[in-house]
């Protein structure tokens, strides 16, 4: 896949040094395996080239560790990640209201202090949000994997609308509604993004 | 929760700025929702209402100055980590300390002395009690093969003891006061 079709001259200089020229395979079947450092494609190798097409990673390791993190293990850090992007964001907008407010005051003692203050309520207030936000998403996600006992981008679907219906929920059926739509876009866009590369991958192999 | 193994350095600020938020909300939630059901008028539907309410605007709160003590403890524990070039209990202390009187730089060097004892004697406790209790696990498991399992039980009880100890702490003001309330002077609730 990667190897495109820019390897097709290499493989056959390559066919041409080893002699025995892959004997069932032509130059198209060779040019899709990557050729990298040492080790290029050896004509005897007994395969169907393709099979060696590697889109995922491959780690070794310990017997009954998952292949990924769990929810549990990266609860901790969304949350501390949200709190913290929270608290800058949350800074800056004060920051762009204190000035707004103070506009017309001469640059002076008060006017910092306010603007200061300002700052500090407005980072804790967002970080505040985001984090119980994320501790409420990480919450339901935790619990939807091990009720499932599955893990895919559906749990994550499922625990933003939830997040999103929860935080909203002394709203009304109509704030609940709005909230899990919220919740609803913002994961799936996520989910999208997540697996952006692997579905413009699972197209590109089609049309191979 | 198989294994828990620390993040390396600059990711546990995150990491524990992200536990601490936790363990605040969580038990800010429900001291909160005792405290609302309590304080509310008679009746279930007010007291539920009201509880929720407390709930609602304090446990962040709450989450939030945890989550502030936790980046800063690990902040200050992972600049000690890289100048002094090893990782030993004395860096919690030390940061446990540090933090301790920097948060309540506010309320005078005298608050922050006190602070800062109370933070270093709560940290050196914790980081007692996580030797202590690893001495006692290797001591029953004497086959190595145990290691992870240890360190993952003394740190579920590093945990819980820094729980209630730092919850009482944050309940109880004078020790980590960080809330902006020098106006009132008397109490942050």
């Amino acid at each position: 896949m990667e190897g495109g079709g820019n390897t097709t001259t290499k493989g056959s200089g390559l066919g041409g040094l080893f002699g025995a020229g892959g004997a069932g395979y032509s130059h198209a079947d060779l040019a899709g395996v990557p050729l990298t450092g040492m080790s290029p494609l050896s004509p005897y190798l007994n395969l169907d080239p393709k099979y060696l097409v590697q889109d995922t990673d491959e780690f070794i390791l310990p017997t009954g560790a998952n292949k990924t993190r769990g929810r549990f293990e990266l609860a901790f850090f969304t949350i501390g990640g949200c709190c913290m992007t929270g608290a800058a964001f949350g800074a800056l907008n004060g920051l762009r209201l204190g000035l707004k407010e103070t506009q017309n005051m001469a640059w002076s003692k008060p006017r910092n202090v306010q603007i200061l203050n300002m700052v500090t309520r407005q980072g804790a207030l967002w970080a505040n949000t985001l984090g119980s936000l994320a501790l409420l998403y990480s919450a339901f996600g935790v619990v939807i994997e091990k009720t499932r006992g599955a893990e895919d981008d559906l749990n994550t679907i499922a625990a933003g609308t939830l997040t999103g219906m929860l935080y909203k929920s002394t709203g009304g059926v109509r704030g609940i509604a709005r909230g899990g739509i919220a919740g609803l876009t913002l994961t799936g866009l996520y989910a999208l993004y997540n697996n952006w590369e692997h579905m413009k991958g699972s197209i590109a192999r089609q049309s191979l | 929760m198989e294994e828990y193994a620390r993040e390396p350095c600059p990711w546990r600020i995150v990491d524990d700025c992200g536990g601490a938020f936790t363990m605040g909300a969580i038990g800010g939630g429900i001291f909160q929702a005792i405290k609302g059901f309590r304080n509310s008028p008679v009746g279930v539907n007010h007291r539920l209402r009201g509880s929720l309410a407390a709930v609602k605007t304090r446990a962040p709160q709450l989450g939030g100055s945890f989550a502030v003590w936790g980046g800063l403890f690990s902040m200050i524990d992972c600049s000690m980590v890289r100048m002094r070039g090893k990782e030993d209990p004395w860096n919690s202390i030390t940061s446990g300390a540090l933090t301790g009187a920097i948060l309540a730089a506010r309320n005078g060097p005298v608050a922050m002395v006190g602070s800062a004892a109370m933070g270093g004697i709560l940290l050196a406790l914790i980081e007692g009690a996580g030797i202590l209790l690893t001495r006692f696990a290797s001591a029953q498991f004497q086959n190595g093969k145990e290691s992870s399992v240890q360190q993952h039980k003394a740190f579920v009880v590093q945990c819980l003891l820094m729980y209630p100890a730092l919850l009482w702490s944050k309940l109880s003001p004078p020790l980590i006061s960080f809330q902006v309330c020098k106006k009132s002077k008397q109490s942050c609730t």
